[in-house]
């Protein structure tokens, strides 16, 4: 074992994902010396999500966030749908003002990197932490192959599969009941073609959230969010209900998908340019460690299980960039005090249940439950279209939106268990 | 006396990312992520491997944009010793006999040197030149496809792999090695090293205020290859069929049925 001794950190990030960049980003500010240790080529090139982050939380921690943040189009119009059969059941959302934006990833988190980089931390890429290193059971650095580096605390930003905290004994071992797995595509396409497809202004952004047919009818979602001059097309499936009821390679599905007329028409002589999977916490607060600190750590972002999926729109991006800046301000606070026990970085857990990422997790915490109604997926969306097509179908005569309701639901559900689903899911 | 190893890479546009415009038949370079050479790795990896064993100095030479910093970090992270970028904008646009011409003067900067390591080719050209040429700008003695390397007594003696036949060299110093790609496994990156590489500034650029040359002699100017015309060979569309069924027999009959009938395939 060989001690870096030449150096010393006040803090050792491990990742520069989100999490693990913005609390570098805060702590450097701040004047704290900073390491970021990624296992990646660059910062970014191993995160893979979606395509939409909201705003807000972001626009507070970095200065001048909209000019300078790489993105690629905000987002003006909603739609989540319903897919059976091949025929989609839409809900469409204009706005004039919004809130939220889509953007690569990689070059954000890139982005992120470098304001920290910039600020003064130290970005060091392909280098994977095996452990934490501990002194007495303090955490005192982290081990990397036969090196030890040392520092007053150590972040945990490692995202959702939190081998380092497996390790430690922090967390239980990942089940598959607490993941999902997402898989995408990026397909390139001209601007002008993404817009006059979907119906954008130029500039515009699109968030499109698909149920049902889309995912095989397998609890999850699909996704399609536009880029400047690509489409990040792909979906989530719960790991658990996958694996059970999957005989097929689960990208079948999303090329199933891409086949469906709705979504050939809009990714038509497309070309795809990159694809890739990753894991994503689906646990909510079910799967954080107990306490998100100890004696020397603080954890967060996905590895601290901080994500939200609501099934219309997920917030990873956001809650974890966030969790690293209250994680930074915690550590700041235990500097001028001097002591990086566990009791002066219990702050951080306070400040967490104070802002809106605990909150948010703890409003929608029924969510998580229904998510994973395989009723949602796998008979709602039929009995949807079903309805709709007796309503808008109309041969002779044209049926009251009950009768209609009534008749899609024989044989499948309640009418009763239907609404007492939606009403328990939304008040 | 310790050697002194001076390994050369190149810092290459990743050629599995990259499309070809089907215009001009050119790379678009655009967007594209740069990479070190990867048979350069197992350059570096040898050069560590004879530092180890017989003690010495590995200095990492490089001639491209300034972005390759990150591509000499790495390197460094390695276990590399020195790292020399050479980067101004009066060498580029060079052919390989400008590229050899600039190395070589680099190179002899960096007198006395006991061997010099290249890698056996590169993704992006793939000319394999640069090695042999160099050396022949340097009247050193020059081996391809070298596998594994020995220094004895002053003298390196070089295995090289052939097709059908291992052979054995012995070649004085000073000499350049091209070594076999996939030879060896490049080390990863020690914490130590790369934080060095990050703290100490420790890469040195070279512009041609520090080399020197005359501008008829290096980067588009120095270069005679004109590429005349390429030709791109046109990409088939996919038939996005499907076969679904789980029995490997079903599966090739299938198959073969699609080609026959779809492809005109005939069995004789
Ligand atoms: C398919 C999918 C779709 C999603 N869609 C969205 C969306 O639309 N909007 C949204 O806001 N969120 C979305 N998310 C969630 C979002 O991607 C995550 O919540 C977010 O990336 C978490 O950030 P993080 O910094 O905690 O972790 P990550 O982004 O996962 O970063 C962790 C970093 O740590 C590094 N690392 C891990 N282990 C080590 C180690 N031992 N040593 C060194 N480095 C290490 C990794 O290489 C990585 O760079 C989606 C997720 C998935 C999977
Ligand atoms: C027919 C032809 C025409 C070309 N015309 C042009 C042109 O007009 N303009 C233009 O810009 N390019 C041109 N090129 C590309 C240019 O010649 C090469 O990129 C460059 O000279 C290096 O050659 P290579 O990549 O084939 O290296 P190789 O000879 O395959 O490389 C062997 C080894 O040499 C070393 N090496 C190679 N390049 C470097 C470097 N830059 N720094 C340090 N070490 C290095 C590495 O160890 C490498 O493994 C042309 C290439 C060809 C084949």
């Amino acid at each position: 074992m060989s001690y870096l001794s030449n150096t010393k950190f006040d803090v050792i990030i491990v990742g520069a994902g989100p999490a693990g960049s913005t609390a570098a980003y805060t702590l450097a500010k701040n004047g704290l010396r900073v390491v970021v240790l990624e296992r990646g080529r660059t910062a970014g090139s191993k995160t893979l999500y979606g395509g939409r982050v909201y705003s807000k939380p972001l626009e507070e921690v970095y200065e001048n966030f909209r000019k300078e943040a790489p993105i690629e189009r905000w987002v003006k119009k909603e739609r989540f749908s319903f897919m059976s059969n091949g025929e989609l059941l839409t809900l469409e959302y204009s706005s004039t003002d919004s809130t939220s934006f889509t953007a690569y990833l990689s070059r954000l988190a890139s982005w992120m990197a470098q304001k920290a980089e910039e600020a003064g931390a130290v970005i060091v890429t392909d280098i994977r932490v095996d452990d934490l290193y501990l002194e007495d059971g303090v955490v005192k650095g982290v081990r990397c192959g036969d090196e030890v580096l040392r520092s007053n605390v150590v972040v945990d930003a490692e995202g959702v599969n939190r081998l380092i905290l497996e390790r430690f004994g922090m967390v239980p071992k990942l089940e598959k009941r607490q993941v999902a797995l997402g898989l995408k595509q990026v397909i390139r396409l001209d601007a002008s073609k993404i817009e006059g497809r979907l119906g954008l202004a130029a500039g515009e952004g699109l968030a499109w959230l698909i149920v049902g047919e889309a995912t095989g009818y397998l609890p999850g979602g699909s996704f399609l969010y536009t880029n400047s001059s690509t489409i990040s097309l792909g979906l989530v499936v719960f790991l658990e209900e996958a694996y059970q009821n999957i005989n097929q390679h689960v990208f079948n599905i999303l090329e199933d998908l891409k086949q469906k007329q709705s979504i050939k028409e809009v990714i038509a002589d497309g070309v795809v340019i990159e694809y890739g999977a990753h894991l994503t916490p689906e646990m909510g607060l079910g799967m954080s460690p107990k306490k998100m600190y100890g004696d020397g750590l603080l954890i967060v972002g996905d590895a601290a299980g901080l994500l939200l999926n609501l099934g219309y729109t997920i917030r990873g991006v956001d809650f974890a960039a966030y969790s690293g800046y209250l994680a930074a301000k915690t550590i700041l606070k235990a500097h001028s005090m001097g002591s990086y026990n566990s009791e002066s970085l219990s702050f951080y857990q306070k400040l967490l249940e104070e802002s809106f990422i605990m909150k948010e997790m703890k409003k929608h915490k029924k969510i998580t439950k229904l998510m994973r109604s395989n009723e949602m997926f796998t008979i709602y969306p039929g009995i949807l279209l079903d309805t709709v097509k007796k309503l808008f179908e109309i041969e002779y005569s044209s049926p009251t939106i009950l009768q209609a309701l009534r008749n899609s639901i024989k044989g499948k559900t309640s009418l009763l268990k239907l609404l007492w689903n939606i009403f328990r899911t939304f008040f | 006396m310790p050697l002194n190893i001076i390994v050369c890479i190149k810092w290459v546009p990743n050629t599995q990312i990259v499309n070809i415009d089907p215009n001009t038949g050119t790379l678009i370079r655009e967007g594209v992520p740069s990479i070190i050479n990867p048979h350069d790795l197992n350059a570096v990896e040898m050069a560590l491997r004879l530092k180890e064993k017989y003690g010495g100095v590995v200095t990492a030479v490089s001639m491209a944009p300034m972005s390759a910093k990150t591509g000499l970090e790495f390197v460094i992270g390695m276990g590399v010793d020195r790292a020399i970028l050479v980067s101004d904008r009066v060498f580029a646009g060079a052919d390989t006999l400008a590229t050899s011409y600039t190395l070589s003067k680099v190179i002899e900067k960096l007198r006395p040197f006991d061997i010099l390591i290249f890698g056996q080719e590169t993704i992006d050209s793939s000319t394999a030149h640069i090695g042999a040429q160099t050396a022949s700008w340097l009247r050193v003695p020059y081996l391809y496809y070298v596998v594994d390397v020995e220094y004895i007594n002053g003298v390196v003696r070089a295995t090289r792999r052939l097709e059908k036949k291992i052979e054995v060299y012995e070649l004085p110093t000073p000499c350049l090695l091209a070594v076999a790609m996939k030879s060896n496994e490049p080390r990863p990156v020690k914490l130590s090293h790369k934080l060095r590489a990050k703290m100490e500034n420790v890469i040195e650029v070279w512009t041609n205020n520090e080399v020197g040359l005359k501008r008829e002699c290096i980067g588009l100017r120095g270069s005679p290859t004109v590429v005349e015309k390429c030709i791109v060979t046109p990409s088939v569309p996919r038939k996005k069929q499907r076969f679904d069924g789980q029995d490997v027999r079903e599966a090739v009959k299938w198959l073969v049925d699609r080609l026959i009938e779809d492809e005109g395939l005939k069995i004789i």
